[in-house]
């Protein structure tokens, strides 16, 4: 058999027979001739009547947000058959009916909410197949055994504990394969990259739909019109919500604007961080409920995250920190990402996040990485890595911005990994003075306090030693950690510090 | 305690080798396989397997290559300097 | 449109599942005419005649009034999705597909409701995986458009998943159960949700089918490209949850069965199986392995040459010059961890220079070895920093004795075999 045309052709051909094609038969194939109009009027499929726009306009008019989607789809049809129809000039857009998405109240939308979710709760085969019967009396296929006995030899070197008995199942395909090996061409692993020829990827230029998008998007007002407040109360006490949002009790942004004034000058003279803490809460609400995503958004969210940050309330923090990267996202000016991608770091230093460190440092551009605070950061990350405690508590000393709280977060967890290594290798002792040190404490009385606190203060011990030499030679006191006695101590304390993170609002 | 960190991390250089650079825009899908089904001499390691793929990550016995001997240089070199500075004190 | 309805009754006469999926495939060459054989107002009606008249023709007959419904319904689908690539000066993706949502979810109703039989599996394969392809030009459109999103192919997802329950629930015996097309199907669902970057997703795929592996066949009895794509699958997904010594075992197995002329899925393996080993057995890719990628031998060789010799400065030489491609794969934080190892070399490096016998070497020269030419001189306190590492995790056997700036080795064995050291 020569090489038939489809196949010199690169694609993958409808099967003909082995015999000679035969001419189209004209009796069923009635449609061919007038339905293959050369698609020649692209200039005047791209003009929309008057009576289609406001088509268009009045089926949005009606449609529940939820059917959106559908009812774009529905109407990108009826568009496309009556250009294609050539219609659309004649239909009487003002009388045509509606997409039903658009005229049904509402769907169940739950199959649109999980993407993993397969639907069918039991999809077993309803019907006997009308063939089955046919071909009950088919033996199995030789053949089987054959590709069988080459298959085991493949599997067998990864695992020989199979048994006979798994082998007795066929797979279908095998008997199918085998009736038309020859004059099937496989499709190869390169069909979709011939498709990327046959249709060039990345078109740029508008399509017919270019017009209806920004018809659509100018109707595309959003589903649930947000309250605008009246209330001009500064201070209020948060209230989680319960029921929809009372536009009397909610203040508007030039009144939060005085709020927030107001909570910076008394979180300065107070310092009360549950009354600022709750302050800045029903802040966040009033913001949320009137959709407000702005500059001075992203103002109040920092602050109230440098706040939680000094205070050490990492829930909070964290809460911020996703409603920021939101933001950021978003591209709303003002704010200071990358001041915060830096918290971000080491906050999945403190939660020991592997995967979202991974992808945040996919996530670094060329300019964040020249940035201060996230290169101190990636230092961080860095040392911690390797273990590196002299590094780590270097960097801790010289955090920028609030950084050095963030770390405050997970210092001890790396001291006491450092104290195990430490007390794994030096002998007989280490001065107490270089632990103090090398640790970052602000001063032995801190240091001792770091150790009692882990009971391991009996292990610190006043030794004499000489200094100096010859004449000048005199005893002095020197106070060390006796390593090996305390190294068990310090083990433990650092596995139970390692296994407890667990923090509310972490997402 | 001294403040300053003699090794304040700094920007790297972004040089990137053009194999990387290739590899970096392109679309990591697992691909179609030429075929569908094949047969062990077909595969990438057959039968008897391939020797050499992978080697330890240390090697204990070499001990004439290059980067040893400069070490051992430089070892000296820092031995040397160290008595001589021990000499003028 | 007759030549494409006459191979689907060849198909069937011949239980061809290739030649039934090449009737609805995207590459299929009779493309341009089918898209032109009918027009939207005839479709249904002439579909069903041409299938009708070839059904007849079939001794026995092919199927019954119910069936051949079914099946119009997969071609008027089909054809839509072939007028909207061959009859617009400009392919439209989103509404192409539309049409390949009809004609996937046609085709899944025909296994679920119409008894198709286990040879037509071809069929959903060639279905979804055009599904998948159409989704993603589609979503790219969008993009190009400003949109930051895959929703298309989200939605696709969503049906390729309904194809694997339809074949992974299937409870008719094995030799005609629908269980045959799991495995390509939860490939379609890896690649996807790989590109969605929603890996939990992969692994409610691996919940479900371990919860059904009693009644599925054995991995191996399936088709080999299947296997391997599906082991390195697993083989990612398990590097990701950094359990390494699994993911050692699914990408080995991948590596081994891979055919050998698909150069980019065993550089694919690769990727996570070089720093999978040098996790688990501390081992590195030889030069032979390497050889025929030259972009992984740019990457990796001198990698793992660094690490070898112990030269610390080319390993964070070469780590950082790499860094960007290691971070995209996700295999950087695990690649970092040879510094260890790195380390452990150099240190014994100065240990076999110091003469053999010596068991007391100065913190210095291990300070030395750290700065050389590193151009910076790295402080006392660092390089004992890093022995007491080295010591703790068992790398090196011995003590520093701080009053004396000396570190201490082991009298025997000061520098246990690496591979034993967790």
């Amino acid at each position: 058999m020569t090489t038939p045309p489809w196949r010199a052709a690169g694609g993958t051909a409808v099967q003909r027979p082995g015999f000679h094609p035969v001419a189209v038969r004209k009796t069923l194939g009635k449609a061919s001739t007038q339905a293959s109009q050369p698609p020649t009027q692209a200039a005047r499929r791209t003009q929309f009547p008057d009576a289609l726009k406001a088509y268009v306009a009045r089926t949005f008019e009606h449609c529940p947000s939820e059917n959106k989607s559908e009812v774009e789809v529905a109407l990108k049809k009826i568009i496309t058959e009556a250009f294609e129809n050539q219609t659309v000039w004649s239909i009487d857009w003002a009388t045509h009916p509606l997409p039903t998405a658009a005229r049904r109240a509402s769907v169940d939308s739950s199959d649109m909410m999980d993407i993993s979710s397969g639907d069918e709760a039991s999809p077993i085969s309803q019907q006997p197949s009308v063939n089955k019967l046919n071909k009950l009396g088919k033996a199995p296929n030789n053949t089987n055994n054959n590709v069988n006995n080459n298959k085991r030899k493949l599997g067998s070197r990864i695992t020989s504990e199979r048994n006979e008995s798994d082998r007795e199942v066929s797979r279908p395909d095998k008997r199918s394969k085998k009736l038309n090996t020859s004059d099937y061409s496989y499709e190869g692993p390169d069909a979709f990259k011939r498709l990327d020829r046959k249709y060039k990827r990345h078109q740029t230029t508008k399509n017919v739909f270019s017009q209806y998008h920004s018809m659509h998007s100018a109707l595309d007002s959003p589903a649930f019109a947000p309250i605008v407040g009246r209330s001009t109360t500064l201070e209020k006490r948060y209230l989680r919500l319960t029921s929809a949002p009372d536009p009397a009790t909610v203040r508007p942004q030039h009144v939060l604007e005085k709020t927030l004034e107001l909570l910076k000058t008394k979180w300065k003279a107070e310092n009360n961080y549950s009354y600022i803490c709750d302050q800045f809460k029903s802040l966040r609400q009033d913001l949320t409920v009137q959709h407000l995503k702005n500059d001075f958004t992203v103002n109040v969210y920092e602050i109230h995250a440098r706040i939680a940050l000094e205070k050490g309330d990492l829930g909070e923090y964290n809460q911020c920190q996703s409603q920021l990267a939101n933001l950021y996202s978003e591209r709303i000016p003002g704010g200071h990402p990358h001041e915060f991608k830096a918290y971000r770091i080491l906050y999945l230093l403190y939660t020991c996040n592997r995967s979202d460190m991974n992808d945040i440092l996919a996530s670094l551009t060329p300019a964040e990485k020249q940035d201060r605070a996230i290169l101190h950061a990636l230092a961080v990350r860095g040392a911690v890595a390797s273990g590196n405690f002299h590094r780590f508590f270097r960097l801790y000393l010289d955090a920028p911005n609030m950084g050095g709280y963030l770390m405050d977060s997970f210092i001890d967890r790396q001291r006491l990994a450092a104290l195990s290594a430490i007390c794994k290798s030096y002998r007989p002792d280490v001065p107490f003075r270089h632990i103090t040190e090398e640790l970052g404490f602000e001063n032995d009385a801190e240091c001792e306090a770091f150790l009692v606190k882990h009971n391991a203060g009996q292990f610190i011990k006043t030794k004499q030693t000489t200094k100096g030499e010859g004449d000048e030679q005199q005893m002095v006191d020197k106070v060390t950690l006796e390593t090996q006695k305390a190294m068990t101590t310090f083990e433990a304390a650092k596995a139970a510090a390692f296994k407890k993170v667990d923090i509310k609002g972490q997402i | 305690m001294s403040s300053k960190d003699s090794k304040t991390p700094k920007p790297e250089e972004t040089k990137e080798p053009k194999a990387v650079k290739k590899m970096l825009e392109e679309d990591d899908e697992f691909e179609d396989f030429p075929a569908e089904e094949w047969e062990e001499d077909e595969t990438e390691v057959p039968g008897g397997g391939k020797p050499n793929l992978w080697e330890e990550s240390w090697d204990d016995d070499d001990l004439s290559e290059d980067f040893s001997k400069q070490l051992r240089e430089e070892l000296k070199r820092v031995d040397a300097q160290k008595a001589s500075g021990e000499m003028q004190r | 449109m007759e030549s494409l309805i006459r191979a689907w009754r060849l198909a069937h006469v011949e239980e061809n599942g290739k030649l039934l999926a090449s009737t609805i495939s995207l590459t299929n060459t009779d493309l341009e005419e089918f898209a032109y054989s009918t027009n939207s107002a005839r479709v249904a009606e002439d579909i069903f005649r041409a299938l009708e008249y070839e059904n007849n023709s079939a001794r026995p007959k092919i199927t019954n009034k119910n069936g051949l419904e079914a099946w119009a319904e997969v071609y008027v689908a089909f054809w839509k999705v072939s007028q909207s690539l061959e009859r617009y000066d400009e392919v439209e993706w989103g509404q192409v597909f539309t049409g390949m949502k009809d004609l996937t979810q046609a085709v899944i109703r025909g296994f679920q409701n119409s008894g198709w039989e286990v040879w037509a599996l071809e069929v959903l394969y060639t279905a979804c995986k055009y599904l998948r392809y159409v989704a993603i030009r589609a979503d790219e459109a969008k993009r190009a458009e400003g949109e930051d999103a895959w929703k298309q192919l989200e939605e696709a997802a969503r049906i390729i998943n309904r194809a694997f329950n339809v074949c992974l629930n299937d409870r008719a015996e094995l030799a005609q159960s629908r269980k045959w097309g799991t495995y390509y199907i939860i490939n379609l669902l890896f690649k996807t949700y790989f590109k969605l970057n929603a890996i939990t997703l992969s692994k409610n795929i691996l919940k479900a089918l371990v919860a059904n592996t009693t009644e599925m066949p054995d991995l191996l009895s399936f088709r080999t490209s299947d296997i391997v794509t599906f082991k390195y699958y697993c083989g990612v997904i398990a590097f990701l949850d950094e359990d390494y010594f699994k993911a050692e075992e699914h990408l080995e197995m991948a590596y081994k069965l891979c055919h050998k002329d698909a150069q980019k899925n065993k550089e694919l393996i690769l990727t996570y199986l070089i720093p999978t080993k040098l996790l688990t057995r501390r081992q590195l890719p030889s030069a032979t392995l390497l050889k025929p990628h030259p972009s992984l031998e740019a990457l990796f060789l001198p990698l793992a040459r660094c690490i070898k010799d112990g030269d610390l400065r080319g390993y964070d030489e070469y780590l950082a010059k790499g860094e960007d491609w290691f971070v995209k794969k996700r295999i950087f934080l695990t690649l970092e961890r040879g510094r260890d190892i790195t380390l452990r070399n150099l240190f014994r490096k100065v240990y076999l220079a110091a003469g053999e016998s010596k068991t007391r070497i100065p913190v210095d020269h291990f300070r030395a070895a750290v700065s050389w030419k590193s151009g910076v001189d790295v402080e006392t306190e660092e390089v004992e920093c890093f022995l007491a590492n080295m010591m703790y995790k068992g790398y090196i056997k011995g003590y520093i004795s701080r009053e004396r700036g000396m570190v201490v080795l082991s009298g025997t064995n000061a520098f246990p075999n690496p591979s034993n050291t967790s």
